[in-house]
């Protein structure tokens, strides 16, 4: 997903939404609901991982050195990267390790970190936003340079840059979301601004002006329940996004540390595996799909639902 | 005295230091490695010459200066150019782990107790521009290589000769008085001690002959003068050499190497995956390509086993190495020997092999000298695991040292693979400990730092993922740099990880030192890794195995026992 994509899937049009009409709506796309049952399922399965493992009666960090056929570079024994009803997904080449005990708590990790990442981007982004947008033309100078330079910014190598010089201590999921949210606050920052400047001269945000209200209140009272739906939309698009990004950093080396799973670790480790034993490329990497598939329709129901023009466009 | 790992050419060769060991002579006897010469009828050494080989490579073209370059027997393609003093036997089988002369006329006449060494060079030497090679141009090879502006070759001499400490090259005016060269085909070398293994260390490519004339210091390497059966046409440094005839060199002063090809194309810089796919579709001039650095990677063993074409081109070997867990007996817990045998108890070789591709690429290590006569292994085991870990034992022996609520300990390791004792490796070792009760907390280091922190021993860490190359396939240069007291450098390059000064162990180095029959030396060697063994100092975890695939139209790729490879000098591409 493109900036572009992404900013224009948000809408630029400000609506002051009928939410309850909105959740009425969403409920009866049914894209969006088969879509958030999947979301929903996935973040369970994530929440409930040491409880799904030990009913298989795995974890994800026992090596089974029996289940590998070593004289074959170590692949798993048995069809489908060695599935059975032991090891529901099969095991890891290796390391023999239970690949489903890993993609759930994997899922923590790039479920996890996703979320955190969208959560301090629209913090820090709808901060600045509003400030550059309500701020004045000075203030909104300097901060739309700013906001400019982080969009602008090759995101993927400021991300390694602060992955590398952050010292070790720190704990690396929490790094990575930081990192993420560095990189990715921007746009959100600009979606805000524009429409701040955009509702400020509403005859409603006169009349608070004229009643005396002062301008933080005005910011957070008047202005930002105007910016709910674009904001709505554009953080379920982040999501998916960000588990891009974390999977991305972790591809390359630069996100969570081993033994730690994540999906785009065992996607980093299953690429060179796609001849001997394409079952374990295919799990994360079909899983990675499947969720972002599911987060993107359920983002653009969203959009549907919160903005009833664009409906059965 | 400097200890530099170094790997090269795909195989991590370890330097070893000052005070090794004995064996010489030429008697060497050899190793037993795993073999598969392929069967080739058609080719014939009198016919073999023509054609273009390509060498397809990871790296290992960072440098060709004689002078820096860090190798074992030669290497591959130095020795391709720069012929030394004696050279390994260029045969399949054992007999490969010997050294033969190659510019000198036999492997070296010791005198005074192996404290001097002297050898005649060959009639009819020439380099490459017809100008006649004598012993002051081996003498100012050696010479350079003391030279700080070019760094990075074996350490040995610095320590051996004589006057080798301190001594910084020849661009400084001086030289060195501890060899000496009484007339143009006779080299002496005067030794501090005995050193029966001298012939073994003259394989190195420090003892290549260099014109004075034509020295260009730093950049000698861009147009270096050749004594071997190529010359460089071009070197780019890290990523291309291309090596054409020399035709001042013949076959009959030279009977190691057949040089079939008349043209070597050497690309570095691609990666290993490439080189696998590369070599094994064999495709327009990959069907002439082999590699000098690139194993098959365990993803890929499935298919070559499984592909009887793919089989045929494969090429098995070992290169002595042995990857272990090294323990700091002066630190707690591991200054108790039972935690230490507890922990050579838990650990689970099967799964620490299997993380590092398999039992084609890895076998179980019990002995810290690798398998072979050539380093004269005696096995033993004596703290059995078998082959998965015995955790019951270990929580025993724990128990008994007061620890039977378990314990907790700090893991170092490389945060790469490329040495094979990296972050595959470190989770297989904390799962078996874990089984044992022993909780094992990782501590990845930069490759770059921890050399330098596992090297002192103020900062080394009490346990640590280890690994130990031969320089050349005998028991001396594995065990004196890791069991030597007086090896324990404190200031830094220290590889004597336990701590060990054993006078016992220091007396029985010198005496084995002293012999020049490498068939004698090997099983003193072999007897001491023994003794040494049942202190628990290491816990070996593996030796590995090289699987080398070599495109379809290169003939005569038999594994050169001494580097567990084939040999670049032999292949032919006719």
């Amino acid at each position: 997903m493109t900036l572009l994509d992404t900013e224009a899937a948000a809408g630029t049009d400000p609506a002051p939404s009928r939410r309850g009409g909105a959740w009425r709506r969403l409920l009866a796309d049914r894209s969006a609901l088969a879509a958030l049952v999947l979301v929903g399922l996935l973040a369970l399965a994530a929440l409930a991982a040491p409880l799904l493992t030990a009913l298989e009666g795995q974890d994800p960090t026992t090596f089974h050195s029996r289940l590998l056929d070593s004289a074959r570079g170590g692949v798993p024994r048995g069809a489908l990267g060695g599935i059975s009803g032991d090891h529901w997904l099969g095991v890891e080449p290796g390391t023999g390790r239970d690949v489903f005990a890993r993609v759930v708590h994997g899922a923590r990790v790039s479920l996890g970190v996703a979320l955190a990442a969208t959560v301090l981007e629209l913090v820090i982004g709808i901060a600045i936003g509003l400030a550059a947008g309500l701020g004045g033309r000075r203030l909104d100078a300097v901060l739309g340079r700013v906001i400019e330079i982080a969009i602008a910014f090759p995101s993927l190598l400021l991300a390694l840059a602060l992955m590398a010089i952050v010292p070790q201590s720190v704990p690396r999921p929490v790094l990575v979301a930081l990192a993420i949210t560095a990189v990715n606050w921007g746009n959100i920052a600009r979606v805000t601004r524009a429409q701040a400047m955009s509702l400020r001269s509403r005859e409603y945000v006169d009349a608070a002006r004229l009643a005396g209200a002062r301008p933080l209140r005005i910011a957070l009272r008047e202005i930002l329940p105007g910016l709910a739906t674009p904001l709505m939309v554009l953080a379920a698009l982040k999501v998916p996004n960000n588990i891009v990004n974390e999977a991305g950093l972790s591809f390359l080396g630069a996100g969570v540390r081993p033994p730690t799973p994540s999906w785009g670790q065992m996607l980093s480790t299953s690429t060179t595996w796609f001849q001997t034993d394409p079952a374990y490329v295919i799990i994360p990497g079909g899983l990675l799909l499947v969720t972002l598939l599911a987060f993107s329709l359920f983002a653009d129901g969203v959009r549907r639902a919160l903005d009833p023009r664009s409906v059965r466009v | 005295m400097r200890l530099r790992p170094f790997v090269l050419l795909g195989s991590a060769l370890l330097a070893a230091t000052s005070a090794v060991a004995g064996c010489g002579g030429g008697s060497g006897s050899g190793g037993g490695a795993a073999s598969d010469v392929a069967s080739d009828a058609a080719f014939d050494a009198k016919t073999c010459q023509g054609g273009t080989l390509t060498v397809l490579n990871q790296g290992g073209l960072g440098k060709f200066d004689p002078a820096t370059l860090y190798t074992s027997g030669g290497g591959a393609l130095p020795s391709l150019v720069y012929r030394t003093l004696t050279t390994r036997q260029r045969v399949p089988g054992q007999d490969g782990t010997k050294p033969v002369p190659d510019l000198a006329t036999d492997l070296g006449t010791p005198g005074d107790n192996a404290r001097t060494w002297k050898y005649t060079l060959r009639d009819g030497l020439k380099f490459e521009d017809g100008t006649p090679i004598t012993s002051k141009d081996v003498k100012y090879g050696i010479e350079r290589s003391f030279a700080p502006e070019l760094p990075g070759g074996a350490p040995y001499l610095h320590d051996w000769l004589v006057d080798g400490t301190g001594y910084q090259g020849p661009y400084k005016g001086a030289d060195l008085k501890s060899i000496e060269t009484p007339d143009d085909r006779t080299i002496v070398f005067k030794l501090r001690a005995p050193h029966g293994d001298f012939p073994y260390l003259a394989t190195a490519t420090q003892f290549s002959p260099v014109p004075k004339a034509r020295d260009t210091g730093v950049k000698y390497q861009n147009a270096p003068v050749s004594s071997g059966p190529y010359k460089v046409e071009k070197y780019e440094v890290g990523k291309r050499l291309v090596l054409v005839r020399n035709t001042s060199w013949s076959r009959a002063v030279d009977d190691q190497r057949l040089a079939c090809p008349d043209r070597i194309e050497i690309t570095a810089g691609l990666d290993a995956t490439v080189i696998d796919q590369r070599l094994s579709s064999g495709s327009g001039a990959d069907a002439k390509a082999i590699t000098t650095d690139t194993s098959v990677g365990p993803e890929q063993l499935a298919r070559v086993g499984g592909d009887p074409n793919l089989a045929k081109r494969v090429a098995r070997g070992v290169f002595g190495e042995t990857k272990y867990l090294a323990f700091d007996t002066t630190k707690k817990p591991f200054d108790d020997i039972r935690v230490r045998q507890a922990v050579a108890y838990a650990v689970n070789r099967q799964s620490v092999i299997n993380a590092i591709g398999g039992s084609e690429l890895a076998s179980p290590a019990t002995t810290f000298l690798p398998d072979g006569k050539a380093f004269g292994q005696q096995p033993y085991d004596y703290f059995p695991a078998g082959e998965t870990g015995n955790p019951a034992k270990a929580k025993e022996l724990l128990a008994q040292a007061g620890y039977g609520n378990g314990l907790t300990v700090d893991l170092a390791y490389p945060n790469v693979d490329t040495d094979g004792i990296g972050p595959k490796v470190a989770p297989a070792v904390q799962d078996a400990l874990k089984q044992a009760g022993i909780t094992v907390k990782p501590k990845p280091f930069s490759d770059d730092d921890y050399r330098n922190v596992t090297g002192k021993p103020s900062t080394q860490p009490a346990l640590s993922l280890q690994t130990w190359g031969a320089d050349w396939p005998a028991g001396g240069p594995f065990l004196t740099p890791v069991f030597d007291g007086r090896q324990i450098l404190t200031g830094g390059g220290n590889y004597n990880l336990a701590q060990l000064n054993d006078p016992a162990v220091n007396k029985e180095i010198d005496r084995i030192n002293t012999i020049t029959d490498a068939a004698q030396a090997a099983p003193r060697w072999g007897a001491l890794d023994a003794t040494i063994g049942k202190q628990a100092l290491v816990v070996p975890l593996f030796h590995p195995k090289t699987v080398a695939l070599f495109g379809k139209d290169v003939k005569n790729a038999y594994v050169d026992e001494w580097r567990g490879w084939y040999d670049v000098s032999s292949v032919s591409v006719k």
